[in-house]
């Protein structure tokens, strides 16, 4: 009986990250843009979808894949505005790929520009699971305090986009769009932010358009890449 | 809590290698975890111990190498340590860093106990 030791040096995610790789450069050929959003819980992120369901009316296509622990209620609210598959994780907090490619087989031969992946409500575990998209998108409400960026940097770290939501409780809350913004920022200096209030709609053409901008962005890349090739 | 379902993905890896090198049993799993590794050492510990069993692993020991976050500039290249998550290069205050350790939940290696050295001989 001997011993011996193997040496592996591999991100034990690196399995997973190569599938959400394969999966973003698939959607890229595609011209869908993913957009993987992630919260605490009720930061507004289904109201956040309706409302930018509502503004394009049609004008672009979106599709949602929205994950919670238990129940269909989002995907029920969702789905008049945009079609839609309920995630149900049985007490996971995050979604991971299977259930990504499980809710994209469900959701059908989609002709969309925009596919949604509204992730399960906490700022910890979705940080650390790439879901293939091209963009993710932390929601910050304004009833959740501007302190919060530096406590979870994780996320913020890896997120290049911050909506602070619920801007119509700023008169009511002790909340700094700024000072969140900063504290953002010195964890991702390049994080783009955006203050919006699902209600009365405010931002949320800004927000549209900021996502036209991106996916645009995403297809002028790949055309370019392919006329390199 | 996704602790449990990393150490799960890292047992299920464990697992494979030992097969693969035709080992008796695993002795040690050596992981690095840094600060943005995104996952608790000592719930990982206690995560691992739970359900290595389930794996046939009872026997092998974890053993968590805490590591520092550290970043490169991508301005004045200079390479520094992270802390208090404050992105910024130490000598010119860029923010343009990129994080190169400190960020993964990283297998480094497992110690097998093997009946014959069969690679040697094969
Ligand atoms: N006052 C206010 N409430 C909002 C706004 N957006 C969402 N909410 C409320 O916040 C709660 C949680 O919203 P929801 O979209 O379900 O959050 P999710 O859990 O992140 O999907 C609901 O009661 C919403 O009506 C907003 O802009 N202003
Ligand atoms: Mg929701
Ligand atoms: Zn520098």
């Amino acid at each position: 009986m001997n011993t011996k030791t193997i040496p592996v040096g591999q991100d034990i995610l690196s399995p997973a990250k190569q599938a959400a790789a394969d999966l973003r450069a698939d959607f890229t050929r595609r011209g869908i843009f993913i957009v993987n959003i992630v919260s605490s819980p009720g930061a507004g992120k289904t109201s956040l979808l309706e409302a930018t369901a509502r503004h394009w009316g049609g004008q672009h296509k979106m599709s949602v894949l929205v994950g919670d622990l238990a129940t269909d209620r989002d995907a029920q609210r969702l789905s008049p505005l945009a079609p839609t598959v309920q995630l149900t994780t049985g007490g996971a907090c995050h979604l991971e790929m299977p259930l990504i490619k499980k809710g994209l087989e469900q959701l059908g031969p989609i002709e969309t520009e925009f596919l949604f992946i509204e992730n399960i409500g906490n700022l910890v575990c979705p940080a650390s699971h790439d879901l293939g998209e091209h963009l993710r998108v932390v929601v910050l409400s304004t009833t959740e305090g501007d302190d919060k960026p530096g406590k979870y940097p994780k996320m913020f770290r890896t997120s290049q986009v911050l909506v602070i939501t619920k801007t119509d409780l700023l008169p009511y809350v002790p909340f700094s769009v700024d000072s969140a913004v900063a504290d953002a920022q010195l964890i991702q200096p390049d994080i783009q932010s955006i203050a919006v209030c699902a209600r009365s709609g405010e931002g949320i053409a800004e927000w549209c358009e900021m996502l036209e901008a991106a996916r645009d962005r995403m297809v002028a890349s790949r055309d370019d890449h392919a006329a390199v090739h | 809590m996704h602790e449990a379902s990393l150490v799960r993905t890292l047992l299920d890896k464990v697992a494979t290698l030992l097969k693969e090198h035709q080992g008796e049993a695993v002795e040690e799993v050596c992981i690095e975890l840094g600060p943005l590794s995104g996952v608790e050492p000592l719930l990982v510990q206690s995560a691992f111990e739970m359900l290595a069993p389930q794996y046939s692993l009872s026997d092998a020991k974890l053993i968590i190498h805490e590591i520092p976050l550290e970043a490169k500039c991508r301005d004045c290249g200079a390479l520094f340590e992270i802390k208090n998550f404050r992105f910024r290069c130490e000598l010119c205050e860029s923010s343009a860093v990129q994080v190169v350790r400190g960020d993964e939940f990283r297998l480094l290696n497992i110690t097998i106990r093997q009946a014959v050295d069969n690679e040697a001989s094969a």
